[in-house]
């Protein structure tokens, strides 16, 4: 098959498309009433939607911090260590988080479909793995959540529902926290715990777009 | 774009090119009843980014940056549905309407075929070979350079020509 076949193959094929009148199907397109409806359903597009989801997270997100750091200051002392040291690193790993999501805003502000497609699909690809970044550095916080209520007192007291019940709880939580963080990743997306996490098709192509970026980085190296 | 005009003009453009969508469209999506979803997805951003086209720029250029960059990304989305069901829907589609050069037929099915078995930044380079577009542009369309298009492309081709010579021994 020379270089010409497969060209003029592709040319019979729009000639077919034009005889089978397949191209009807796109009728909608031509119709301006269609069009209009088509303007206002599509107005509010997922990226359209996620742009003021994001920019109120953020909001939220820093005026969750500002507490948790006016808590962390008001309880300087010994006897509150442990709630100090926890909401610190709750709100540490929430920053972490706000920035990421800072940066979400800024990638999803530069995506402009009509840059080369490198450019485009490596920002929404990146923008996708910055995504699940920020859902498995959010799941470290939670064995914080089961230590902020823990007191010097309680801990040299010897109580058994502390050294039995809540330091177990704590670690299970620290231990699961800690092996999401490591596990959530595309080699384990047809585990039957990921698709119980993740199991909506949205994040088929985030949990993907490492991999499309390694491939995205390989085309334009030209690799094979 | 704003004026009832401007939406005529549009509309002859959607209409003049609804070819190459329509090809990119069968090209991205497996699912014959999501088909129409891609195929206004890629009308809705053209008109939306009409601001961004530069009139010193060619049109197609433009167009095709487009119309690839929402499939593809359209594709990844719906990744779950398998190729399979993709090339039977297409060949189901042309074959409704009887053609007297079944050769030709079977060999469009083929390319078909073969091109949706390419991954998505390679089957957009041959799309864009195939509707013979100039190595240049397909270098500006996808943002790589016009040596790597080349090479690319003659590597892709090889790889269909086997394919086609497997398949016909």
């Amino acid at each position: 098959m020379e270089d010409i076949e497969l060209q003029s193959l592709w040319q019979a094929y729009d000639k077919k498309l034009e005889e089978s009148k397949l191209l009807n199907m796109q009728s909608w397109a031509l119709n301006m009433q269609c069009f209009e409806d088509l303007q206002k359903q599509k107005a509010k597009s997922k990226l359209n939607r996620l742009l003021p989801q994001k920019f109120w997270l953020i909001i939220a997100g820093i005026a969750w911090v500002l507490f948790l750091v006016f808590l962390v200051v008001h309880s300087l002392t010994f006897s509150k260590i442990a709630f100090a040291v926890s909401i610190g690193m709750i709100a540490l790993i929430t920053t972490i988080a706000i920035v990421l999501y800072i940066k979400q805003v800024v990638l999803i502000k530069q995506i402009d479909n009509s840059e080369s497609v490198i450019d485009v699909q490596e920002k929404l690809s990146l923008l996708q793995a910055s995504t699940m970044l920020s859902a498995r550095i959010l799941f470290l916080q939670s064995p914080f959540y089961c230590t902020w209520f823990f007191t010097p007192t309680w801990i040299m007291s010897g109580d058994w529902g502390f050294w039995l019940i809540a330091v177990p709880i704590a670690l299970a939580f620290a231990y699961v926290s800690i092996w999401l963080y490591r596990n959530i990743n595309d080699k384990n997306m047809d585990k039957k715990w990921f698709k119980f996490l993740f199991g909506s098709a949205e994040w088929t192509s985030v949990i993907k777009a490492k991999n499309f970026i390694e491939e995205i980085e390989a085309f334009r190296q030209d690799k094979v | 774009m704003d004026t009832q005009h401007n939406k005529d003009d549009f509309l002859q453009l959607i209409e003049h090119n609804k070819g190459i969508i329509f090809k990119i469209c069968h090209s991205y999506c497996p699912n014959k009843n999501d088909r129409e979803d891609l195929a206004q997805e890629i009308v809705y951003q053209l008109w939306k980014s009409g601001h961004s086209f530069n009139a010193s720029h060619k049109f197609s250029t433009w167009m095709y940056r487009i119309a690839l960059n929402v499939a593809i990304s359209f594709y990844r989305k719906e990744q779950r549905a398998s190729n399979t069901i993709a090339f039977t829907e297409m060949c189901m589609d042309v074959e409704d309407k009887a053609d007297s050069n079944l050769e030709t037929e079977a060999n469009i099915h083929l390319l078909q075929q073969f091109i949706n078995e390419l991954k998505e930044l390679d089957r957009a380079l041959m799309i864009l070979y195939l509707e013979s577009k100039s190595y240049a542009e397909i270098a500006e369309i996808l943002g790589i350079t016009e040596t790597n298009v080349a090479t690319k492309i003659n590597r892709i081709k090889e790889k269909l020509k086997e394919k086609f010579l497997t398949h016909n021994s």
